[in-house]
């Protein structure tokens, strides 16, 4: 079973564009990576998957219900993270999962002291106290309490310490194992390389490419700075997708076999070399170019 | 019930101050009941040298200041029905609006809840904060003039204690309206207070000027106004059933349009 699909599932703000056409397909037990630049729709994605706002056209179902119609029933199901933590000001956090616990008709009180206790959450502190880190983590317990079947997590890791990353990275996988769904939007392509399944990479609000991480892996992009000595050659290799001139260094947006350009480069005279994972407006320049082209 | 519940503890504080402030101005102004009815002599010269106009705005030319209720209605009976109808009106102005603005939205609406509920949780919650204002207020008012003004008809108090829940209910029924598109606090608590204090102006006007007198209908003061109430002996039942239209009408088009609407957050 599918647990989401959108079918042309289109948002305008009146005029301004939200997303358009979006097509998305995420099966059980994925852990679907949703990435893009800021502004390219994922969020917008996300507040039409939970109903926050209503889709100008298309249709989407979670958990095989309909979006609009069906969106109480869907939420009992699902746990969200939202990209800007916000909670009530005089509530404590205890209070708050408190609060939240008797909206579901399961007890969650024994996962969430489970929760609270990987995360070595203070609950007695009022929400405004917490620092940004303390928030999140607030809003990981709030949206794992109830045991969901789909997590969806709108850019989830900001302000969370890397050894708590690592921790919630090691808990969606754990979830994950037990059936849970994963849906998880992010700017930063490799906290999405190391915990995706596949990725949907958007932009402009349209969905420019749908990938299986191991896919991607082997594509291996990388940004190759050479710096020469002399002038610098005219290089011709098949896996030079763009490539720049600037004084004596040339700076190559690099997608085939490493070894091949690296054989290339030896034959001149380099004063340096510098091989670096690109950024991800780099891979998603590239593919917004490709889609250009087409 | 949950939202229900958590609303009425979130605005408890609130609730407690505004009913505390207005029941202690009843109480206070009540006390001075006594010294009023020795000079009642000098009081009444003192009326006829009020301008006309004047006298009918506060409707001197049909209560006598002398008498309990004549007096609480001119005195004290306008601050309930206009301080708590700002109290009314922020309560409904403030209602969704308020998650959207702390960004709470975010959470409340990702509960396994449909917009009705969050609508019906928000209307039960502002009606029973204004029952209970009104009843506490009422109670302590009763209380004042028992000490000070014992020689009253409780069958001529009761509507002047129950008029103010009725113009209550239609302005928080009204703020609750523009609560689906006010979502940012300060604009509402200004919007909630401006609208109670346009109507209010409305009534004196009509009350003044004969020209303008049809403005009356456009106010909910002219429908629960003391003068009136304390002239026909009781509320008049056809003005109940304006107000209640008027937030029966309201409430309805909020439930439409919160079902609708794209929170923004």
């Amino acid at each position: 079973m599918n647990v989401i699909e959108a079918r042309g599932l289109t948002k305008y703000y009146g005029k301004s564009r939200g997303i358009v056409d979006v097509d998305l397909t995420v099966a059980q037990g994925e852990i679907f990576g949703f990435i893009g630049p800021n502004g390219a729709g994922k969020s917008t994605t996300i507040r039409l998957l939970l109903n926050f706002i209503f889709p100008t056209r298309g249709h989407a179902q979670v958990l095989g219900k309909d979006i609009v119609k069906h969106s109480p029933a869907i939420k009992a199901e699902v746990g969200y993270i939202p990209g800007e933590v916000d909670y009530y000001d005089d509530m404590t956090a205890g209070e708050l999962f408190a609060y939240s616990d008797r909206y579901y008709k399961k007890d969650c009180r024994q996962r969430t002291r489970q929760l609270v206790e990987m995360f070595d959450l203070d609950t007695k502190k009022k929400f405004r106290e917490l620092s940004l880190g303390n928030k999140k983590k607030v809003a990981i317990i709030q949206a794992l309490q109830h045991q969901p079947q789909l997590l969806v997590l709108d850019e989830p890791t900001g302000g969370l310490d890397p050894l708590m990353q690592r921790r919630f990275f090691q808990l969606l996988r754990e979830e994950n194992k037990g059936g849970v769904t994963v849906f998880f939007s992010s700017h930063i392509l490799s906290e999405v390389q190391r915990l995706c399944h596949r990725v949907a990479i958007i932009g402009e609000g349209s969905v420019l490419k749908v990938e299986d991480m191991s896919d991607l892996r082997r594509t291996h992009f990388r940004n190759v700075r050479a710096s020469f000595a002399g002038d610098v050659p005219d290089l011709d290799l098949p896996g030079i997708l763009s490539s720049q001139v600037d004084n004596n260094t040339l700076q190559v947006f690099f997608g085939g076999d490493i070894n091949e350009l690296v054989a290339c480069l030896s034959a001149h005279n380099l004063t340096g070399l510098w091989v670096e994972e690109p950024s991800l407006e780099d891979v998603f320049m590239h593919y917004y170019e490709e889609e250009g082209e087409q | 019930m949950n939202l229900l519940f958590r609303e009425l503890k979130a605005n408890s504080r609130s609730l407690l101050i505004w009913t505390l402030a207005l029941a202690v101005l009843n109480f206070s102004l009540m006390a001075l009941f006594p010294a009023f009815a020795d000079g009642a002599e000098q009081m009444d010269e003192f009326m006829a040298m009020l301008p006309e106009e004047f006298a009918r705005m506060f409707g001197l030319d049909r209560l006598n200041l002398a008498e309990p209720i004549g007096f609480y209605a001119i005195e004290a009976y306008f601050m309930v029905i206009l301080f708590g109808g700002i109290f009314a009106a922020i309560l409904g102005t403030t209602m969704l609006g308020k998650e959207e603005d702390e960004k709470t939205a975010e959470f409340l609406l990702a509960k396994p809840i449909s917009r009705h509920y969050v609508v019906t949780g928000k209307v039960l919650a502002t009606a029973i904060q204004l029952l209970v204002f009104n009843m506490v207020i009422g109670l302590v008012t009763l209380a004042s003039f028992e000490i000070f003004a014992p020689d009253y008809s409780i069958g001529e108090l009761l509507p002047l204690l129950v008029a103010p829940l009725v113009a209550q209910l239609a302005l928080a029924a009204l703020g609750l309206l523009l609560s689906v598109f006010i979502t940012r606090r300060k604009s509402a608590l200004s919007v909630g207070i401006g609208f109670v204090l346009g109507f209010y102006f409305l009534h004196a006007v009509a009350a003044i000027s004969d020209k303008l007198e049809f403005l009356k209908f456009a106010t909910p003061f002219w429908y629960m106004d003391a003068a009136g109430i304390v002239e026909h002996g009781g509320i008049e039942l056809w003005k109940v059933a304006v107000l209640a239209g008027v937030a029966a009408l309201s409430v309805g088009a909020t439930y439409l349009l919160y079902k609708k609407k794209d929170i923004k957050i």
